[in-house]
């Protein structure tokens, strides 16, 4: 493993090697200025976007491309807003019209609520996508065999959510990210539901492969902090996995050596003092 | 005729669209959005009720050089020294309006059908409604008399200006205008709206997309209703990629797809826009 670490430990999805295990999103920033920033301090290399029409009452509010080309960035289109497979196919079409690489993030909600995945739907779209020769890389429930089925169908990477779009709530089942991690033979990347640092490191200790957030930053009361410390988190959570934790144990084992304690310092009171004391 | 002068966005008045905002700060956004005509219509308030209504509205206007009409009551306009009255088919006949306004107000009248805006337009009448186009919430239960009826007034009604009124939004404002409206009149899509002075902007935009699509053209004829983005568009352009240019995007990195399939950029030159196309432009923006 400390050789692996050393080779610079890169992600490699769709024949590409990544060296940040943090994905970005590009939504709800206050400005395309503090974006940038964010990305900058982030280290991001893959960000995501959405595929809208045009406002045709503000032509100029350009797409927010211009405020991040020739960043070298890996686009990772969403298709947000799609209900059912074929209309994620046609956005994904779309996004790959733009000429600007054949990545796509499947995301079809089922519910307006929640923006839970359908991953009914989610496979479908998933099967035709590879088809097509798109890199998919499907959002999807927590549901290690929605996973499996996804890895079958070619996708290049599940991303399973931590809990619903946005709400920030962490990750909701630890057990089922865990075993998807453990199974799978595609990269996992937990995508939406993170809120702070401690949940993107936690992601990774449980063995994800990167972590994609949006919200947790752009709404941070400073994005580009936040950004900065999503890039640690998430390299401080992939260490630790690589470094292997310790067992839980039930009671305590000291970490100072027992022995060569000074005479007169006395052991560990007996409890007969510690009830009195 | 005395008071009488051109316009292109009418907007008339409806309290019960707005709960919550005064009657002042809504017709206000609205002529802040260039409403250059405007009508007050309340056909639930007292006598009394009106005169405040239009003592305040006429400042208003006055203030932004707009004319000012009231629905059915030439008593209230003449108390508030209004520019005039607006009536419907059954209110007051317009003779007798006209001999209690004198002839300098103006006096407008709604009118459902071709018979009628030819009558109104020799009895005198200042100008015409022409609706309503599309079903309204504003006048339940009267039929839609669609944009045919707009295209024969177009044809017919040159000495006086005539305005189509009636469910005209900003999506399905081109459809009126390439029937050849040139003037608009909207209620609820302005007053209802949070933002009416946005609506009139919108509004407005449709009608100068439309003049400058006619002068570019042969004439009206030349002109195509297309939908572009969810939008009803009259357009002169005979390619994706005039149209791209006309809304000016043929230099920016936008996708298009028409009629469900998708159009590669380089292709936009040759592709044809036929008459009832569905056109999407999309593009990237900020997503997670």
């Amino acid at each position: 493993m400390p050789q692996v670490i050393e080779n610079g430990d890169p992600l490699v999805i769709g024949g590409r090697a990544l060296s940040s295990r943090l994905f970005l999103g590009t939504g709800r920033f206050p400005s395309p200025a503090v974006l940038r920033e964010a990305l900058d301090v982030s280290g991001a290399e893959v960000i995501t976007f959405a595929v809208r029409r045009v406002n045709l009452d503000a032509v100029e509010d350009d797409s927010m491309l211009q405020h991040v080309e020739d960043g070298g960035y890996v686009y990772l289109p969403n298709t947000s807003g799609a209900g059912n497979a074929d209309e994620a196919v046609r956005i994904a079409r779309l996004a790959r019209e733009a000429g600007l690489g054949h990545w796509i993030k499947v995301e079809i909600a089922a519910d307006p609520r929640t923006l839970l995945p359908d991953a009914m739907e989610t496979l479908r779209a998933t099967e035709r996508l590879v088809k097509e020769g798109f890199v998919v890389l499907p959002y999807t429930s927590d549901d290690p065999v929605a996973c499996r089925r996804l890895e079958e169908a070619g996708a290049a990477a599940v991303m399973p959510g931590g809990a619903p779009i946005g709400t920030g709530l962490g990750i909701l089942n630890p057990y089922a990210i865990g075993l998807i991690a453990e199974q799978a033979g595609v990269p996992v990347i937990v995508d939406a539901g993170i809120g702070s640092a401690a949940d993107a490191a936690q992601a990774m200790e449980l063995g994800a492969a990167a972590v994609l957030v949006n919200t947790p930053v752009a709404k941070a009361r400073d994005p580009v902090s936040m950004a900065r410390a999503m890039k640690l988190a998430v390299e401080a959570g992939r260490l630790s996995w690589l470094a292997g934790r310790i067992p839980k144990k039930k009671y305590a084992s000291a970490s100072s050596p027992a022995e060569g304690i000074p005479h007169g310092f006395g052991a560990v009171p007996a409890e007969a003092e510690r009830a009195g004391a | 005729m005395g008071r009488m002068k051109d316009f292109r966005l009418y907007v008339i008045t409806g309290e019960n669209y707005h709960p919550g905002r005064t009657l002042r700060e809504v017709m206000e956004a609205a002529l802040r959005g260039g409403a250059d005509f405007l009508q007050l219509r309340d056909k639930n308030a007292s006598k009394r009720e009106l005169l405040e209504k239009a003592k305040m509205l006429r400042e208003l206007t006055r203030s932004y050089g707009v004319p000012f009409v009231v629905n059915d009551h030439p008593d209230v306009a003449l108390a508030v020294d209004a520019d005039g009255v607006h009536l419907g088919q059954d209110d007051l006949p317009l003779a007798a309006a006209r001999s209690l306004l004198g002839p300098d107000r103006i006096i407008g009248i709604s009118t459902h059908s071709i018979e009628q805006a030819r009558e109104a337009q020799r009895q005198g009448a200042d100008y015409i409604g022409v609706g309503p186009v599309f079903p309204t919430g504003t006048k339940p239960g009267r039929a839609a008399v669609t944009t045919a009826y707009v295209a024969q007034a177009a044809a017919e009604i040159r000495s006086i200006p005539f305005v189509a009124i009636g469910g005209i939004t900003p999506d399905n404002a081109g459809e009126v205008l390439a029937a050849g409206a040139t003037r608009l009149c909207a209620v609820s899509a302005v007053v209802g709206s949070p933002d009416p002075e946005a609506v009139c902007r919108r509004l407005l935009a449709r009608i100068e997309e439309c003049s400058e699509a006619k002068a570019a053209g042969a004439g009206p004829d030349a002109l195509r209703t297309v939908t572009v983005n969810g939008q009803a568009k009259p357009t002169s352009a005979g390619s994706l990629w005039e149209l791209a240019a006309q809304l000016g995007l043929a230099e920016k990195r936008v996708v298009a797809e028409m009629n469900g399939a998708i159009v590669p950029k380089a292709e936009w030159r040759t592709t044809a826009l036929p008459a009832g196309a569905t056109v999407e432009f999309v593009h990237f923006v900020g997503g997670g």
